[in-house]
C-alpha cells in the first residue's frame, strides 16, 4: 500500500509568492486555525524544531512536568470545556510517556490530539535513539493516526485529525511528526479531500416507533444513563423526556450529572459501587431505556444476570455498540440529542400511565436506602467530608478525582447537577489522572471553582505536577485523603483475599503538606472530625493552589460492594 | 487453564465466517483492520488482499472467534468505525440483518 499522502491529497496548491514555512510551523499554525488557544506539553530531541517555532504563535503552552501529565491536562481540559484537547510530546521515552493518557481518552471517549516528535525519516526503521514505532503501538488505543511525510501535508492532515477527534464518538488522534519533515520548508499546501464517511443522523422512524411501543408495553420502565448524554450534548433533552415521562433514572460513573444528584426520579448509580435503590430496580425492571452507556462489566456485574427481566432499548451514536454485550430489542444510533428528542411514546402529558406502583417502589427505596454519615470511630469520614464540600463549593465546580475508594465516594456523595463537574478515569481507572486532569480543567474553566480528590496511592503517581500548579499559580483545591494504604486494593485483600494485605501499607508516605509546600503550594493538614469545617473553609477560601491533607481511617471501606462475577443483587454491606 | 480459573462465558462459542472488508488504499489500513479482528476476539486465516479497479483493496478473511462474546456482525461494524475501511460484511452466509432484532 502506498502512503496516506498519496491517498488523502486532492491535489497541490502552489503559490510562488508565498514565503516557505517549515513543517513545524505549518503544524503550530493549523492547530491555531482549529482554534486551539491552549496546548499541553513538553520539549526534547525530536520535537525541537517545533519549540523553536513556537514563540512564533499565540498559542499558550503549558509545561507539564512528565508527558503522561501534558496528556491527562489535555483531557482534563477537553473534558471541561467540551473542545479537542492538544498534546505535544518528543519521540521515544516521551511519546511512550503519551500512552496511558490515549488510553484514558480512548476508554473515555474524550477528543484529544496527541503530537509525538519522531525520528528524521531515514532513520525510522533503524533502532535510532529515542525511537519507537509510537503508531504501532497505540494502533489499538486511537481513533485514527498519522504520519506526516511531507510538510505541504499537515495542514489538511491536522484538520481533519482534529475533525476525527471530535465528530461521531469522539477519542484520541495521533501525529507523529518525524524531525525531518518539522524541519523541511514548503511553498506547497496539499489540499485533503473531506472525509466520505457519512453516520447516521438518527435512528429511522421505524425504530423509534418500536422504540415508543416498548416504553407503552413496559409496567417496569427504567432508565440507564451515560457518559455518552454528556458528549452528544443531550442532557437538556434527557431531562425533558425523563421529566414528561416521569420513570425512574439510573446512572454510570460517567453519566452522573446528567439529571442533578437530588432530582426526585433519579435512584443514584447502579453497579459494584452503586446505590441499593439503583441496582435493585435494574434486576426488577421490565424495560431498559439505555442512552449513552455501554454496559460496562463494573456497571453490570455478572452480565446474564443483569436486567434479567428487561427488554433493551440501547441508543449510542457508536452503532458498534448496540449489540455488543447486551442483545437489544431496538436500536437507535446516531445523535443521542435527535433521538431522545424524537421518543414521544404516550402523548397527552407525556406520563407514562399505569407505572404508578412502580414509581412508589423505586423512590421509595431511594429514601429508605440514603446514606447514613454517623459513621462510629474519631476518624475523619471521607464521604461526610465529601458530602459536605460538595454542597458548600459553588454549584458550578468540578470535581475531578483520581481513582480508588476516594473514587467511589465521590461519586456516591457528591452532588453534580451537570456532566461536565464530575470529571473522573472512568474506563481505564487511571491513578494518577486527578491532578493534571484538575489543573487542564482549571485552565480550561478559570471562572469555575476546581476541585480534585485525590488519595495518598494516586497522588503518588503524577505527584511533580504540583510544580505546574505553582509555575502558573494555576488555583486548584486538592483534597488528599490519605488512609496510608491502597484503599481499593486493600479492601478487597480484606474481603475477598482473606486480610492478606500484600503490598498495599503505605505507612512509609511522605508529610504531603511539607511536600506541597516544597513545591511552594499553600497546603495544611486535617486530622480530626472537628477540623474538617475549618479545612473546608480554607480550601474555598484560598484564592492561589492549595492542598488539604486529611488523615482518614485506614479500615474505612466503600460499601456496597458487589463482588466481582456476581449479579448486581448480591451487593455486601458493611 | 483449570475450569476454575476458566470463566465459561468466554470459551469459543465456535463462531466463524468469511468477512469481506474493503479498504482504502492508506497506509496501515490493514494492519488496523487485522489487529482489530484480533483484538475483538477472533483468529484470522486465509488472508487474501486484492486491489480493485478503483484502486481501493479487498481484503477477504477467515475469522474465528477465541472466547468472549462473538457476533460477526459487531465485529463488522467495529471494522467499520475505522477510518479507512470502507464497508465489511459476512460473505457465504446471508447479509447481515438488523443485529438487535
Amino acid at each position: 500500500m502506498t502512503t496516506a499522502t498519496q491517498f488523502e491529497r486532492q491535489d497541490t496548491e502552489v503559490a510562488t509568492d508565498r514565503p516557505a514555512k517549515s513543517g513545524a510551523l505549518l503544524l503550530l499554525e493549523s492547530i491555531e486555525a482549529q482554534g486551539v488557544d491552549t496546548i499541553f506539553g513538553y520539549p526534547g530531541g525530536a520535537i525541537m524544531p517545533v519549540y523553536d517555532v513556537l514563540p512564533r504563535t499565540s498559542l499558550r503552552h503549558i509545561l507539564c512536568r512528565h508527558e503522561q501529565g501534558c496528556g491527562m491536562a489535555a483531557i482534563g481540559y477537553a473534558r471541561a470545556t467540551g473542545r479537542v484537547g492538544t498534546a505535544l510530546a518528543t519521540s521515544g521515552p516521551g511519546a511512550t510517556n503519551l500512552v496511558t493518557a490515549i488510553a484514558d481518552a480512548y476508554l473515555d471517549s474524550v477528543p484529544v490530539v496527541f503530537i509525538t516528535g519522531q525520528v528524521p525519516s531515514n532513520l525510522m526503521g533503524t533502532d535510532a535513539f529515542q525511537e519507537v514505532d509510537i503508531i504501532g503501538i497505540t494502533m489499538p488505543i486511537v481513533k485514527h493516526s498519522y504520519i506526516a511525510r511531507d510538510p505541504a501535508d499537515i495542514p489538511g492532515m491536522v484538520a481533519e485529525a482534529y475533525f476525527i477527534a471530535a465528530e461521531g464518538r469522539p477519542g484520541p488522534v495521533l501525529i507523529d511528526l518525524p524531525k525531518d519533515v518539522a524541519n523541511a520548508l514548503t511553498t506547497e499546501r496539499h489540499r485533503w479531500r473531506p472525509y466520505p464517511k457519512v453516520k447516521p443522523d438518527m435512528g429511522t422512524s421505524k425504530d423509534i416507533k418500536a422504540a415508543e411501543q416498548l416504553m407503552r408495553d413496559a409496567k417496569k420502565p427504567l432508565f440507564y444513563i451515560g457518559g455518552g448524554i454528556a458528549q452528544g450534548d443531550g442532557v437538556a433533552e434527557l431531562r425533558e423526556l425523563v421529566e414528561r415521562t416521569d420513570i425512574p433514572v439510573v446512572s454510570t460513573l460517567k453519566g452522573l450529572g446528567s439529571l442533578p444528584s437530588d432530582h426526585p426520579q433519579y435512584l443514584g448509580m447502579l453497579g459494584m459501587h452503586g446505590l441499593k435503590a439503583a441496582n435493585y430496580a435494574v434486576q426488577e425492571c421490565d424495560l431498559l431505556i439505555v442512552a449513552g452507556a455501554r454496559f460496562d462489566d463494573r456497571a453490570t456485574g455478572k452480565l446474564d444476570t443483569f436486567a434479567p427481566h428487561a427488554k433493551v432499548i440501547h441508543m449510542d451514536i457508536d452503532i458498534a455498540e448496540l449489540g455488543k454485550l447486551r442483545r437489544v430489542n431496538v436500536g437507535l444510533d446516531g445523535s443521542l440529542k435527535k433521538n431522545l428528542a424524537a421518543l414521544n411514546p404516550f402523548g397527552g402529558d407525556g406520563k407514562a400511565p399505569n407505572i404508578d406502583e412502580w414509581r412508589t417502589l423505586c423512590y421509595g427505596r431511594r429514601t429508605e436506602y440514603e446514606w447514613d454519615y454517623n459513621a462510629p470511630g474519631q476518624f475523619v469520614y471521607a464521604p461526610k467530608l465529601l458530602h459536605d464540600l460538595s454542597r458548600r463549593a459553588p454549584d458550578s465546580a468540578i470535581f475531578t478525582c483520581d481513582v480508588g475508594q476516594h473514587q467511589m465516594w465521590v461519586a456516591q456523595h457528591c452532588y453534580f447537577d451537570d456532566p461536565k463537574d464530575h470529571i473522573t478515569s472512568g474506563g481505564l481507572g487511571t491513578m494518577g489522572f486527578g491532578l493534571p486532569a484538575g489543573l487542564g480543567a482549571k485552565l480550561g474553566a478559570p471562572e469555575r471553582t476546581v476541585i480534585t480528590v485525590s488519595g495518598d496511592g494516586s497522588i503518588m503517581m503524577n505527584i511533580q505536577e504540583l510544580a505546574t500548579l505553582n509555575r502558573y499559580n494555576i488555583p486548584l483545591k486538592i483534597v488528599l485523603l490519605d488512609n496510608s494504604v491502597l484503599g481499593m486494593v486493600r479492601q478487597w485483600q480484606e474481603v475477598f483475599f482473606d486480610k492478606n494485605y500484600s503490598e498495599t501499607i503505605l505507612d512509609d508516605n511522605p508529610d504531603f503538606a511539607v511536600l506541597a509546600r516544597a513545591f511552594q503550594i499553600d497546603a495544611f493538614t486535617v486530622n480530626t472530625r472537628d477540623e474538617v469545617d475549618a479545612g473546608i473553609d480554607r480550601l474555598l477560601s484560598t484564592e492561589g493552589p492549595v492542598l488539604m491533607h486529611v488523615k482518614i481511617d485506614p479500615n474505612e471501606n466503600v460499601w456496597p460492594l458487589v463482588p466481582p462475577g456476581r449479579s448486581n443483587a448480591d451487593m455486601m454491606e458493611r | 487453564m483449570t475450569e476454575l480459573q476458566r470463566d465459561k462465558t468466554f470459551e469459543p462459542s465456535g463462531v466463524s465466517g468469511k468477512l469481506k472488508v474493503v479498504l482504502h488504499d492508506v497506509s496501515g489500513t490493514l494492519i488496523r483492520a487485522l489487529g482489530t479482528i484480533e483484538r475483538r476476539g477472533y483468529d484470522y486465516r486465509d488472508v487474501h488482499c486484492t486491489q480493485r479497479v478503483d484502486g481501493d483493496f479487498d481484503l477477504l478473511v477467515h475469522v474465528e472467534d477465541t472466547g468472549g462474546p462473538s457476533d460477526l456482525d459487531i465485529l463488522c461494524k467495529q471494522l467499520e468505525r475505522l477510518y479507512n475501511v470502507v464497508s465489511a460484511e459476512r460473505v457465504g452466509r446471508r447479509k447481515h440483518a438488523e443485529h438487535w432484532q
